[in-house]
Protein backbone atom coordinates (compact mmCIF):
# COMPACT_ATOMS: atom_id res chain seq x y z
CA UNK A 1 0.00 0.00 0.00
CA UNK A 2 0.78 3.57 0.68
CA UNK A 3 0.65 4.41 -3.12
CA UNK A 4 -1.01 8.10 -2.63
CA UNK A 5 -2.75 9.46 -5.52
CA UNK A 6 -3.69 13.31 -4.73
CA UNK A 7 -6.40 15.65 -6.38
CA UNK A 8 -6.50 18.70 -4.78
CA UNK A 9 -8.95 20.93 -6.19
CA UNK A 10 -10.62 23.59 -4.58
CA UNK A 11 -14.55 23.96 -4.50
CA UNK A 12 -16.55 26.98 -5.69
CA UNK A 13 -17.17 28.38 -2.93
CA UNK A 14 -20.38 27.03 -1.40
CA UNK A 15 -21.24 25.46 -4.45
CA UNK A 16 -20.82 21.74 -2.96
CA UNK A 17 -22.32 19.96 0.11
CA UNK A 18 -21.46 17.03 2.00
CA UNK A 19 -24.37 15.34 0.34
CA UNK A 20 -23.74 16.58 -3.01
CA UNK A 21 -19.94 14.14 -2.43
CA UNK A 22 -21.75 11.03 -0.89
CA UNK A 23 -24.27 11.20 -3.95
CA UNK A 24 -20.87 11.37 -6.43
CA UNK A 25 -19.06 8.36 -5.27
CA UNK A 26 -22.64 6.95 -4.22
CA UNK A 27 -21.43 6.63 -0.81
CA UNK A 28 -23.27 5.55 2.38
CA UNK A 29 -23.17 7.18 5.72
CA UNK A 30 -21.95 5.84 8.79
CA UNK A 31 -22.06 8.84 10.38
CA UNK A 32 -23.59 12.41 9.09
CA UNK A 33 -25.65 13.87 11.24
CA UNK A 34 -25.81 16.60 9.01
CA UNK A 35 -25.37 16.60 5.42
CA UNK A 36 -25.87 20.31 4.50
CA UNK A 37 -22.29 21.68 5.33
CA UNK A 38 -20.17 23.28 2.38
CA UNK A 39 -17.11 21.47 1.60
CA UNK A 40 -14.07 23.80 0.49
CA UNK A 41 -12.18 20.95 -1.56
CA UNK A 42 -11.44 17.56 -1.88
CA UNK A 43 -7.78 15.00 -1.41
CA UNK A 44 -7.33 11.93 -1.60
CA UNK A 45 -4.37 10.25 -0.38
CA UNK A 46 -3.33 7.34 1.86
CA UNK A 47 -0.70 8.54 3.57
CA UNK A 48 -1.72 10.94 6.61
CA UNK A 49 1.50 13.17 6.74
CA UNK A 50 0.78 14.04 3.17
CA UNK A 51 -3.25 14.91 4.25
CA UNK A 52 -1.66 17.21 6.67
CA UNK A 53 0.46 18.91 4.02
CA UNK A 54 -2.33 19.12 0.91
CA UNK A 55 -5.61 19.25 2.70
CA UNK A 56 -7.28 23.31 3.76
CA UNK A 57 -10.35 23.53 6.81
CA UNK A 58 -13.05 22.07 5.13
CA UNK A 59 -11.86 19.79 2.78
CA UNK A 60 -12.86 16.14 2.22
CA UNK A 61 -10.23 13.64 2.64
CA UNK A 62 -11.15 10.33 0.39
CA UNK A 63 -8.66 7.59 1.06
CA UNK A 64 -8.13 3.87 0.89
CA UNK A 65 -6.94 3.64 4.87
CA UNK A 66 -9.09 2.66 7.37
CA UNK A 67 -7.80 2.88 10.81
CA UNK A 68 -8.63 5.04 13.68
CA UNK A 69 -5.04 7.43 12.31
CA UNK A 70 -7.69 8.53 9.54
CA UNK A 71 -10.47 9.97 12.14
CA UNK A 72 -7.52 11.72 14.22
CA UNK A 73 -5.74 13.21 10.95
CA UNK A 74 -9.04 14.60 10.07
CA UNK A 75 -10.02 16.27 13.03
CA UNK A 76 -6.58 17.99 13.65
CA UNK A 77 -6.52 19.18 10.29
CA UNK A 78 -10.22 20.38 10.42
CA UNK A 79 -11.42 18.31 7.36
CA UNK A 80 -15.38 18.17 7.17
CA UNK A 81 -15.67 14.79 6.23
CA UNK A 82 -13.81 11.43 5.56
CA UNK A 83 -15.01 8.73 2.49
CA UNK A 84 -13.71 5.50 2.83
CA UNK A 85 -12.75 4.69 -0.56
CA UNK A 86 -12.30 0.55 -1.92
CA UNK A 87 -15.57 -0.98 0.00
CA UNK A 88 -13.44 -1.77 2.30
CA UNK A 89 -15.17 -2.97 5.75
CA UNK A 90 -14.65 0.38 8.55
CA UNK A 91 -14.41 -1.22 11.99
CA UNK A 92 -17.03 -0.27 14.66
CA UNK A 93 -13.94 1.87 17.05
CA UNK A 94 -13.18 3.98 13.59
CA UNK A 95 -16.79 4.86 13.37
CA UNK A 96 -17.11 5.52 17.15
CA UNK A 97 -14.33 7.59 17.20
CA UNK A 98 -15.48 9.76 14.27
CA UNK A 99 -18.77 10.15 16.23
CA UNK A 100 -16.64 11.53 19.38
CA UNK A 101 -14.77 13.35 17.50
CA UNK A 102 -17.12 15.02 14.95
CA UNK A 103 -16.17 13.77 11.80
CA UNK A 104 -18.56 12.78 9.11
CA UNK A 105 -18.21 9.75 7.67
CA UNK A 106 -18.90 7.86 4.75
CA UNK A 107 -18.04 4.56 3.03
CA UNK A 108 -17.85 4.28 -1.01
CA UNK A 109 -17.43 1.12 -3.50
CA UNK A 110 -15.30 3.40 -5.86
CA UNK A 111 -11.73 2.83 -6.13
CA UNK A 112 -9.63 6.03 -4.94
CA UNK A 113 -8.47 6.82 -8.49
CA UNK A 114 -12.70 6.72 -8.85
CA UNK A 115 -13.72 8.50 -6.36
CA UNK A 116 -11.20 11.33 -6.85
CA UNK A 117 -12.23 11.36 -10.56
CA UNK A 118 -15.71 11.56 -10.14
CA UNK A 119 -15.21 14.22 -7.04
CA UNK A 120 -12.29 16.38 -9.45
CA UNK A 121 -15.46 16.43 -12.08
CA UNK A 122 -18.14 17.41 -9.83
CA UNK A 123 -15.73 20.48 -8.83
CA UNK A 124 -15.36 21.56 -12.41
CA UNK A 125 -11.96 20.49 -12.25
CA UNK A 126 -11.81 20.19 -16.03
CA UNK A 127 -9.43 17.57 -17.94
CA UNK A 128 -7.99 14.92 -15.18
CA UNK A 129 -4.39 16.07 -14.40
CA UNK A 130 -2.06 16.76 -11.61
CA UNK A 131 -3.79 18.91 -8.29
CA UNK A 132 -2.23 21.74 -7.61
CA UNK A 133 0.55 20.98 -5.06
CA UNK A 134 0.33 23.76 -2.35
CA UNK A 135 3.58 25.14 -0.94
CA UNK A 136 2.63 26.65 2.69
CA UNK B 1 8.11 32.42 33.54
CA UNK B 2 5.16 34.75 33.97
CA UNK B 3 1.40 34.40 35.75
CA UNK B 4 0.01 34.74 32.48
CA UNK B 5 2.09 31.20 31.26
CA UNK B 6 -0.41 27.60 30.96
CA UNK B 7 1.50 24.41 31.21
CA UNK B 8 0.26 21.07 30.72
CA UNK B 9 1.75 18.04 30.47
CA UNK B 10 1.11 14.82 28.07
CA UNK B 11 2.70 11.47 28.59
CA UNK B 12 3.04 9.36 25.35
CA UNK B 13 3.28 5.50 25.24
CA UNK B 14 5.79 4.21 22.47
CA UNK B 15 3.86 1.81 19.77
CA UNK B 16 0.42 2.37 21.13
CA UNK B 17 -1.20 3.16 17.89
CA UNK B 18 -4.65 3.07 19.50
CA UNK B 19 -4.55 5.89 21.28
CA UNK B 20 -1.69 7.78 19.30
CA UNK B 21 -3.14 11.31 18.43
CA UNK B 22 -4.80 11.95 22.03
CA UNK B 23 -2.23 14.41 23.11
CA UNK B 24 -2.44 16.46 20.25
CA UNK B 25 -6.26 16.38 20.11
CA UNK B 26 -5.94 17.49 23.79
CA UNK B 27 -3.88 20.07 23.11
CA UNK B 28 -5.70 21.38 20.27
CA UNK B 29 -9.25 21.11 22.91
CA UNK B 30 -7.53 23.18 25.37
CA UNK B 31 -6.39 25.89 22.80
CA UNK B 32 -9.70 26.19 21.32
CA UNK B 33 -11.02 27.24 24.94
CA UNK B 34 -8.37 29.24 24.92
CA UNK B 35 -9.78 31.16 22.14
CA UNK B 36 -6.70 31.33 20.12
CA UNK B 37 -7.48 32.26 16.17
CA UNK B 38 -8.49 28.87 14.74
CA UNK B 39 -5.70 29.13 11.92
CA UNK B 40 -3.11 29.34 14.72
CA UNK B 41 -4.43 26.27 16.31
CA UNK B 42 -4.70 24.24 13.05
CA UNK B 43 -0.73 24.72 12.78
CA UNK B 44 0.28 24.29 16.34
CA UNK B 45 -1.75 20.60 16.22
CA UNK B 46 -0.34 19.71 13.08
CA UNK B 47 3.09 20.30 14.35
CA UNK B 48 1.98 18.67 17.66
CA UNK B 49 0.22 15.48 15.88
CA UNK B 50 3.39 14.72 13.95
CA UNK B 51 5.83 15.09 16.89
CA UNK B 52 3.68 13.24 18.49
CA UNK B 53 3.42 9.85 15.93
CA UNK B 54 6.97 10.01 15.67
CA UNK B 55 7.29 9.53 19.04
CA UNK B 56 4.45 6.52 19.00
CA UNK B 57 6.31 4.83 16.15
CA UNK B 58 10.10 5.42 16.99
CA UNK B 59 10.37 5.65 20.79
CA UNK B 60 9.81 3.82 24.21
CA UNK B 61 7.96 6.78 25.68
CA UNK B 62 7.90 10.31 25.61
CA UNK B 63 6.44 13.58 27.15
CA UNK B 64 4.99 16.51 25.82
CA UNK B 65 4.58 19.84 27.44
CA UNK B 66 2.25 22.96 25.91
CA UNK B 67 2.84 26.14 26.97
CA UNK B 68 1.21 29.46 26.26
CA UNK B 69 1.84 32.79 26.85
CA UNK B 70 0.41 35.78 25.29
CA UNK B 71 3.37 36.04 23.01
CA UNK B 72 3.56 32.70 22.20
CA UNK B 73 2.27 28.89 22.04
CA UNK B 74 5.57 26.46 22.74
CA UNK B 75 5.31 22.66 22.25
CA UNK B 76 8.11 20.56 24.30
CA UNK B 77 8.40 16.87 22.92
CA UNK B 78 11.14 14.64 24.60
CA UNK B 79 11.27 11.14 23.94
CA UNK B 80 13.44 8.01 25.30
CA UNK B 81 14.47 5.97 21.64
CA UNK B 82 16.84 5.29 18.94
CA UNK B 83 17.43 9.10 18.48
CA UNK B 84 18.29 10.73 14.74
CA UNK B 85 21.71 9.98 13.59
CA UNK B 86 21.59 12.58 10.71
CA UNK B 87 18.80 15.66 11.57
CA UNK B 88 20.03 17.41 8.36
CA UNK B 89 18.69 14.12 6.61
CA UNK B 90 16.05 13.52 8.58
CA UNK B 91 14.52 17.05 7.51
CA UNK B 92 14.59 16.61 3.98
CA UNK B 93 10.83 15.45 2.66
CA UNK B 94 10.77 11.84 1.50
CA UNK B 95 13.40 10.80 3.53
CA UNK B 96 12.01 8.29 5.90
CA UNK B 97 13.24 4.85 8.27
CA UNK B 98 9.57 4.32 8.89
CA UNK B 99 8.97 0.25 8.75
CA UNK B 100 6.12 -0.90 6.76
CA UNK B 101 4.08 -1.76 9.73
CA UNK B 102 4.45 2.22 10.25
CA UNK B 103 3.19 3.05 6.73
CA UNK B 104 0.34 0.98 7.37
CA UNK B 105 -1.09 3.91 9.86
CA UNK B 106 -0.22 6.16 7.29
CA UNK B 107 2.76 7.59 8.30
CA UNK B 108 6.53 7.32 7.74
CA UNK B 109 6.21 9.95 3.91
CA UNK B 110 9.15 11.13 5.48
CA UNK B 111 7.20 14.33 6.04
CA UNK B 112 7.24 14.52 9.62
CA UNK B 113 9.67 17.00 10.29
CA UNK B 114 9.40 18.89 7.16
CA UNK B 115 5.82 19.28 8.15
CA UNK B 116 6.41 20.50 11.42
CA UNK B 117 8.84 23.11 10.13
CA UNK B 118 6.17 24.52 8.02
CA UNK B 119 3.98 24.65 11.05
CA UNK B 120 6.35 26.36 13.16
CA UNK B 121 8.08 29.66 13.66
CA UNK B 122 10.82 28.25 15.38
CA UNK B 123 12.41 24.48 15.43
CA UNK B 124 14.79 23.59 17.74
CA UNK B 125 15.71 19.88 17.15
CA UNK B 126 18.13 18.18 19.42
CA UNK B 127 18.84 14.11 19.12
CA UNK B 128 21.36 11.60 20.65
CA UNK B 129 22.18 8.24 18.99
CA UNK B 130 20.31 5.55 21.37
CA UNK B 131 19.38 8.19 24.21
CA UNK B 132 16.15 10.15 22.58
CA UNK B 133 15.39 13.33 20.55
CA UNK B 134 13.84 16.75 21.90
CA UNK B 135 11.85 18.97 19.55
CA UNK B 136 11.08 22.32 20.74
CA UNK B 137 8.25 23.89 18.46
CA UNK B 138 7.00 27.53 18.63
CA UNK B 139 4.27 28.96 17.12
CA UNK B 140 3.80 33.10 18.15
CA UNK B 141 0.51 33.83 18.80
CA UNK B 142 0.98 37.78 17.29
Amino acid sequence: MSDTGEADVKAQAGALSLADVRAAVNGVALWCPDDSPAVSGIVAADLMSDVLVDARPGYVLVTGLVNVQVIRTAAIADLAAVVFARGKTVPADVVDLARQMNVPVFASHDKLFEAAGRLYALLGGGPAGPGRRRQA
Amino acid sequence: MTDAEFVRAYEIAGADFTNAGRASTGIKETLKNMGLPSALIRRVAIAAYEAEMNTVMYARRGTMTLRVTPEDVTIDVRDEGPGIPDITLAMQEGYSTATPEMREMGFGAGMGLPNIRRNTDELVITSEVNRGTALMMTVHVS
